[in-house]
Protein backbone atom coordinates (compact mmCIF):
# COMPACT_ATOMS: atom_id res chain seq x y z
CA UNK A 1 0.00 0.00 0.00
CA UNK A 2 1.49 3.56 -1.09
CA UNK A 3 1.22 6.69 0.78
CA UNK A 4 2.66 10.29 -0.13
CA UNK A 5 3.45 13.49 2.31
CA UNK A 6 4.86 16.62 1.00
CA UNK A 7 8.85 17.49 1.79
CA UNK A 8 10.81 20.32 -0.16
CA UNK A 9 13.03 20.14 -2.08
CA UNK A 10 15.68 23.25 -2.80
CA UNK A 11 15.14 24.27 -7.16
CA UNK A 12 18.58 25.44 -8.09
CA UNK A 13 17.44 26.93 -11.23
CA UNK A 14 14.35 28.84 -10.08
CA UNK A 15 16.22 29.54 -6.79
CA UNK A 16 13.55 28.38 -4.42
CA UNK A 17 12.13 25.34 -2.14
CA UNK A 18 9.67 23.48 -4.22
CA UNK A 19 6.98 21.13 -3.29
CA UNK A 20 7.60 17.25 -3.88
CA UNK A 21 6.12 14.19 -2.86
CA UNK A 22 7.27 11.26 -0.43
CA UNK A 23 6.10 8.39 -1.50
CA UNK A 24 5.96 5.32 1.06
CA UNK A 25 5.46 1.98 -0.92
CA UNK A 26 6.27 2.41 -4.28
CA UNK A 27 4.60 0.55 -7.17
CA UNK A 28 6.57 -1.46 -9.76
CA UNK A 29 5.26 1.25 -12.56
CA UNK A 30 7.25 4.22 -9.81
CA UNK A 31 10.48 1.82 -10.09
CA UNK A 32 10.29 1.17 -13.51
CA UNK A 33 9.32 4.91 -14.48
CA UNK A 34 12.51 5.56 -12.82
CA UNK A 35 14.85 3.47 -14.43
CA UNK A 36 13.48 4.81 -17.59
CA UNK A 37 14.26 8.67 -16.71
CA UNK A 38 17.43 7.54 -14.52
CA UNK A 39 19.50 5.28 -16.64
CA UNK A 40 19.84 6.87 -19.87
CA UNK A 41 20.89 10.15 -18.55
CA UNK A 42 23.34 8.11 -16.18
CA UNK A 43 24.56 6.36 -19.33
CA UNK A 44 25.19 9.61 -21.03
CA UNK A 45 27.10 11.57 -18.29
CA UNK A 46 29.20 8.00 -18.09
CA UNK A 47 30.19 8.39 -21.73
CA UNK A 48 30.48 11.60 -21.44
CA UNK A 49 33.32 11.30 -18.75
CA UNK A 50 35.04 8.90 -20.81
CA UNK A 51 35.18 10.83 -23.66
CA UNK A 52 36.95 13.70 -21.45
CA UNK A 53 39.13 11.83 -19.86
CA UNK A 54 37.49 11.71 -16.18
CA UNK A 55 39.13 9.26 -13.94
CA UNK A 56 37.05 6.17 -13.88
CA UNK A 57 37.29 6.22 -10.06
CA UNK A 58 35.21 9.73 -10.42
CA UNK A 59 32.38 7.88 -12.33
CA UNK A 60 29.34 7.13 -9.96
CA UNK A 61 29.90 3.87 -8.15
CA UNK A 62 26.01 3.52 -8.26
CA UNK A 63 25.57 3.32 -12.15
CA UNK A 64 25.12 -0.59 -11.83
CA UNK A 65 22.46 -0.57 -9.55
CA UNK A 66 19.21 -1.65 -11.05
CA UNK A 67 16.34 -0.54 -8.88
CA UNK A 68 14.06 -2.70 -10.71
CA UNK A 69 15.81 -6.09 -9.96
CA UNK A 70 15.96 -4.44 -5.94
CA UNK A 71 12.25 -3.58 -6.51
CA UNK A 72 11.70 -7.50 -7.49
CA UNK A 73 13.94 -9.50 -4.94
CA UNK A 74 12.59 -7.11 -1.98
CA UNK A 75 8.76 -6.75 -2.72
CA UNK A 76 7.44 -9.68 -0.91
CA UNK A 77 9.01 -9.04 2.36
CA UNK A 78 7.67 -7.10 5.04
CA UNK A 79 11.04 -6.45 6.64
CA UNK A 80 11.76 -3.67 3.39
CA UNK A 81 10.19 -0.60 2.31
CA UNK A 82 11.11 1.52 -0.70
CA UNK A 83 10.68 5.10 -0.46
CA UNK A 84 10.69 7.86 -3.22
CA UNK A 85 11.01 11.44 -3.98
CA UNK A 86 8.73 12.66 -6.74
CA UNK A 87 9.10 16.22 -8.01
CA UNK A 88 8.14 17.17 -11.62
CA UNK A 89 6.71 13.84 -12.77
CA UNK A 90 10.26 12.50 -11.83
CA UNK A 91 11.65 10.40 -9.26
CA UNK A 92 14.38 12.55 -7.40
CA UNK A 93 15.31 9.91 -5.76
CA UNK A 94 15.07 6.18 -4.18
CA UNK A 95 16.46 4.42 -0.61
CA UNK A 96 14.84 0.86 0.32
CA UNK A 97 15.08 0.28 4.11
CA UNK A 98 15.21 -3.41 5.95
CA UNK A 99 13.57 -2.89 9.18
CA UNK A 100 14.23 -6.56 11.29
CA UNK A 101 17.31 -8.48 11.98
CA UNK A 102 20.34 -5.52 12.11
CA UNK A 103 21.01 -4.58 15.05
CA UNK A 104 23.58 -1.45 16.28
CA UNK A 105 27.50 -2.04 16.63
CA UNK A 106 28.25 0.90 18.33
CA UNK A 107 29.38 -0.35 22.13
CA UNK A 108 26.78 2.32 24.08
CA UNK A 109 24.02 0.79 21.57
CA UNK A 110 25.24 -2.54 21.14
CA UNK A 111 22.71 -5.20 19.98
CA UNK A 112 19.72 -2.38 19.90
CA UNK A 113 17.68 -2.86 16.81
CA UNK A 114 18.30 0.16 13.66
CA UNK A 115 16.95 0.58 10.48
CA UNK A 116 19.60 -0.76 7.88
CA UNK A 117 19.26 1.84 4.78
CA UNK A 118 20.13 -1.02 1.88
CA UNK A 119 20.34 1.62 -0.28
CA UNK A 120 19.88 5.14 -1.64
CA UNK A 121 20.20 7.24 -4.29
CA UNK A 122 19.32 10.72 -5.95
CA UNK A 123 18.70 10.80 -9.87
CA UNK A 124 21.99 11.38 -11.46
CA UNK A 125 20.85 15.32 -12.82
CA UNK A 126 20.78 16.26 -9.00
CA UNK A 127 24.17 14.89 -8.16
CA UNK A 128 27.14 17.21 -7.99
CA UNK A 129 29.58 14.83 -8.66
CA UNK A 130 28.01 13.99 -11.74
CA UNK A 131 26.53 17.19 -13.57
CA UNK A 132 27.73 20.55 -13.24
CA UNK A 133 24.60 22.63 -12.54
CA UNK A 134 22.66 19.76 -9.77
CA UNK A 135 18.69 20.23 -10.44
CA UNK A 136 17.73 19.52 -7.27
CA UNK A 137 19.66 19.70 -3.64
CA UNK A 138 18.12 17.91 -0.32
CA UNK A 139 17.03 14.74 -1.79
CA UNK A 140 19.34 12.66 0.22
CA UNK A 141 19.29 14.82 3.23
CA UNK A 142 15.42 14.22 3.29
CA UNK A 143 15.47 10.15 2.25
CA UNK A 144 18.03 9.83 5.74
CA UNK A 145 15.51 12.01 7.76
CA UNK A 146 12.87 9.38 6.56
CA UNK A 147 14.92 6.44 7.62
CA UNK A 148 15.56 8.16 11.45
CA UNK A 149 11.77 8.81 11.56
CA UNK A 150 11.05 5.13 10.37
CA UNK A 151 13.27 4.19 12.98
CA UNK A 152 11.58 5.75 15.39
CA UNK A 153 8.03 4.87 14.13
CA UNK A 154 9.85 0.92 14.68
CA UNK A 155 10.78 1.93 18.33
CA UNK A 156 14.71 2.03 17.45
CA UNK A 157 15.21 5.91 18.61
CA UNK A 158 16.52 6.81 15.95
CA UNK A 159 19.41 4.44 15.41
CA UNK A 160 20.09 3.56 11.30
CA UNK A 161 23.22 2.03 10.28
CA UNK A 162 24.33 1.81 6.55
CA UNK A 163 27.39 0.42 3.97
CA UNK A 164 28.89 3.76 2.25
CA UNK A 165 29.94 3.36 -1.23
CA UNK A 166 33.17 5.42 -1.32
CA UNK A 167 32.27 8.27 -3.00
CA UNK A 168 29.64 9.01 -0.22
CA UNK A 169 31.67 8.13 2.61
CA UNK A 170 32.66 11.94 3.93
CA UNK A 171 28.78 12.82 3.05
CA UNK A 172 28.13 10.38 5.63
CA UNK A 173 30.46 11.53 7.94
CA UNK A 174 30.50 15.00 7.57
CA UNK A 175 26.95 16.17 6.45
CA UNK A 176 24.93 13.43 8.27
CA UNK A 177 27.65 13.37 11.52
CA UNK A 178 26.95 9.55 11.60
CA UNK A 179 29.52 7.36 13.12
CA UNK A 180 32.23 5.81 10.84
CA UNK A 181 33.10 1.68 12.21
CA UNK A 182 35.53 1.24 9.20
CA UNK A 183 35.36 -1.27 6.60
CA UNK A 184 32.85 -4.16 6.63
CA UNK A 185 35.27 -7.71 5.03
CA UNK A 186 31.69 -8.71 4.94
CA UNK A 187 30.09 -6.44 1.93
CA UNK A 188 32.62 -5.49 0.00
CA UNK A 189 35.17 -3.50 2.38
CA UNK A 190 32.71 -0.59 2.61
CA UNK A 191 32.72 1.50 5.39
CA UNK A 192 30.17 0.78 7.69
CA UNK A 193 28.50 3.83 9.62
CA UNK A 194 25.74 4.03 11.84
CA UNK A 195 23.63 6.82 13.73
CA UNK A 196 22.34 6.85 17.27
CA UNK A 197 19.79 8.06 18.86
CA UNK A 198 21.35 11.31 19.68
CA UNK A 199 23.22 11.72 15.98
CA UNK A 200 19.56 11.47 14.86
CA UNK A 201 18.13 14.28 17.24
CA UNK A 202 21.17 16.25 15.99
CA UNK A 203 20.40 15.73 12.70
CA UNK A 204 16.85 16.09 12.68
CA UNK A 205 17.19 19.98 14.45
CA UNK B 1 9.32 14.12 5.94
CA UNK B 2 7.76 10.79 8.32
CA UNK B 3 6.83 8.26 6.62
CA UNK B 4 4.21 8.27 5.68
CA UNK B 5 2.80 4.57 4.92
CA UNK B 6 1.63 3.87 9.09
CA UNK B 7 -0.91 1.86 8.30
CA UNK B 8 -4.29 1.46 10.29
CA UNK B 9 -3.12 -1.42 12.98
CA UNK B 10 -5.45 -4.08 13.85
CA UNK B 11 -5.17 -5.06 17.94
CA UNK B 12 -5.05 -8.93 18.94
CA UNK B 13 -5.11 -11.02 22.31
CA UNK B 14 -2.29 -13.15 22.85
CA UNK B 15 -2.10 -16.43 24.98
CA UNK B 16 1.10 -17.43 25.90
CA UNK B 17 3.17 -19.55 28.82
CA UNK B 18 4.59 -18.04 31.52
CA UNK B 19 7.77 -19.18 30.27
CA UNK B 20 7.33 -17.64 26.19
CA UNK B 21 6.08 -14.78 28.43
CA UNK B 22 9.41 -14.19 29.67
CA UNK B 23 10.89 -14.69 26.85
CA UNK B 24 9.37 -11.63 25.33
CA UNK B 25 9.67 -9.60 28.69
CA UNK B 26 13.64 -10.21 28.04
CA UNK B 27 13.78 -9.64 24.68
CA UNK B 28 11.61 -6.53 24.84
CA UNK B 29 13.64 -5.67 28.08
CA UNK B 30 17.28 -6.36 25.88
CA UNK B 31 16.50 -4.52 22.91
CA UNK B 32 14.30 -1.74 24.57
CA UNK B 33 11.36 -2.06 22.59
CA UNK B 34 7.83 -2.82 23.60
CA UNK B 35 6.56 -6.61 23.52
CA UNK B 36 4.74 -5.73 20.20
CA UNK B 37 7.30 -3.86 18.44
CA UNK B 38 9.20 -7.43 19.60
CA UNK B 39 6.37 -9.19 17.63
CA UNK B 40 6.70 -7.92 14.33
CA UNK B 41 10.25 -8.13 14.19
CA UNK B 42 9.78 -11.52 14.99
CA UNK B 43 6.60 -11.60 12.56
CA UNK B 44 9.20 -10.15 9.65
CA UNK B 45 11.99 -12.46 10.03
CA UNK B 46 9.92 -15.13 9.85
CA UNK B 47 7.81 -14.11 6.73
CA UNK B 48 11.04 -13.69 4.90
CA UNK B 49 12.59 -17.07 5.88
CA UNK B 50 9.71 -18.36 4.77
CA UNK B 51 9.53 -17.13 1.50
CA UNK B 52 13.02 -17.40 1.06
CA UNK B 53 12.67 -21.34 1.82
CA UNK B 54 9.72 -22.05 -0.35
CA UNK B 55 11.98 -20.78 -3.17
CA UNK B 56 14.09 -23.65 -1.76
CA UNK B 57 16.83 -21.74 0.11
CA UNK B 58 18.13 -23.10 3.49
CA UNK B 59 18.69 -21.10 6.67
CA UNK B 60 22.84 -21.18 8.34
CA UNK B 61 24.01 -20.02 11.31
CA UNK B 62 27.74 -18.90 10.73
CA UNK B 63 30.03 -19.47 13.61
CA UNK B 64 32.07 -15.74 13.43
CA UNK B 65 35.42 -17.46 13.94
CA UNK B 66 35.49 -21.02 13.37
CA UNK B 67 33.00 -20.06 9.97
CA UNK B 68 31.54 -23.39 10.89
CA UNK B 69 28.54 -23.46 9.65
CA UNK B 70 24.67 -25.29 11.03
CA UNK B 71 21.62 -25.34 8.99
CA UNK B 72 18.71 -24.16 11.50
CA UNK B 73 15.90 -26.40 10.76
CA UNK B 74 12.63 -24.95 10.65
CA UNK B 75 9.03 -27.01 11.15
Amino acid sequence: MSSTSVVYLKDHNAGKFIEANLIDGLTREDVEKAEADWTPFLDEQVKRMEETGVPRRQWPQHRHWNWRDKYDATEEYLAYRMFGIECQSQIQGLMLVLTAGKNSKIPSQKGKPLAYVHFLAAAPWNLASIVAEPRFSLVGSILVATAIHLSMEEEFQGRIGLHSLPQSDDWYRKTCGMTDLGPDQTVQNLRYFEMTPEQASGFLR
Amino acid sequence: MEPAGTPSRKTMTLNLTETEMKALDDLSATKDISKTAVLRQALRLYQMIEVRMARGEKLFFEHDITKEKAELMML
